[in-house]
């Protein structure tokens, strides 16, 4: 029980109390915090997330990369590392990864992958192709088109990612309302 | 067929079959808590086993490698994740069915 103790406090921001068990019921998570549907932290779900999380993030990456010559691309491999954000909201919850991550930080995300692909489209026509013509690139470097091609998916999954992220949090922000709106 | 493949195709149906446990366990028990524990069991055991059987009908290369890795995370989120629902339905305050005239209030 000390260790369940330990990790609730040092993975928890002391979200959950001090003396939070695991497996409390919902009437001794009221007692110990007056806020109400207060999420106590499950240290199997924590050290899961954990060791999960990096891989899954990886595995993002790698649909993304792979979207040029095969299944995969920006699409999914964005739903796949936004999902990151939304798993580790339900291991450690949610107003702390709310805290954790700056909602600027998301929008920034969107607005870059948004960037990175009307940039590397618009600069195949400075350079005097059409829109997203990666051959343009060639005479700047080598394989430009691949180059090209694994921006556009990068930029892509940022997009998908981070609107992800935002419409997810959006959505618990309005059930954490409707839970304190019922008590009130 | 050689007595592999054979063995290749006992795999699948017993996964296949664990796959049918789960499937009418969901459809057949009362209530969420033992729903969970169809589905959590019985399909993990039923994918990892159509998933083994995949990985042994494969060349040994990348896509063995890429099946035991879908493998090891089945085997360590798929019970997590029926942790977390249980766990989530015990935080809303739902009543774990009994048989009724037993005592069925003891946590």
């Amino acid at each position: 029980m000390s260790a369940d103790d330990v990790a609730d406090d040092v993975d928890g921001d002391g979200a959950g109390g001090g003396g939070a068990e695991p497996g409390n019921g919902p009437t001794e998570a009221d007692e110990f915090d007056d806020r109400p549907g207060l999420y106590v932290e499950s240290t199997v779900i924590m050290t899961t997330v954990r060791v999960v999380a990096p891989f899954v993030l990886t595995f993002a990456l790698f649909i993304m990369f792979h979207g040029a010559d095969s299944p995969g691309g920006g699409f999914q491999g964005g739903v796949i590392a936004g999902s990151v954000v939304m798993m580790l909201a339900f291991a450690y919850g949610i107003e702390s990864t709310r805290r954790w991550i700056d909602v600027r930080a998301v929008v920034a995300l969107a607005a870059g992958g948004v960037l990175a692909f009307v940039g590397i489209g618009v600069g195949a026509i400075v350079l005097g192709g059409q829109f997203l013509q990666y051959t343009e690139y060639e005479r700047l470097l080598d394989h430009a088109s691949k180059y090209g091609i694994e921006l556009v998916e990068l930029g892509i999954g940022a997009i998908v990612a981070s609107v992800a992220i935002g419409l997810f949090f959006l959505l618990a922000a309005g059930f954490t309302h409707a839970v304190e709106g019922e008590t009130a | 067929m050689t007595p592999f493949e054979w063995v290749i195709v006992g795999i699948a149906v017993v996964g296949a079959f664990f796959g049918a446990v789960a499937a009418i366990g969901i459809v057949r028990l009362p209530d969420v808590y033992t729903r969970a524990h169809a589905a959590s069991k019985s399909d993990t055991l039923a994918t990892v086993l159509a998933v083994g059987a995949a990985a042994l009908t494969l060349d040994s290369g990348l896509s063995t490698v890429k099946s035991v890795f879908l493998i090891v995370f089945l085997f360590v989120t798929n019970p997590t994740a029926a942790h977390a629902i249980a766990r989530a339905a015990r935080d809303q305050g739902i009543e774990p069915w009994t048989t009724g005239t037993e005592e069925g209030d003891d946590r």
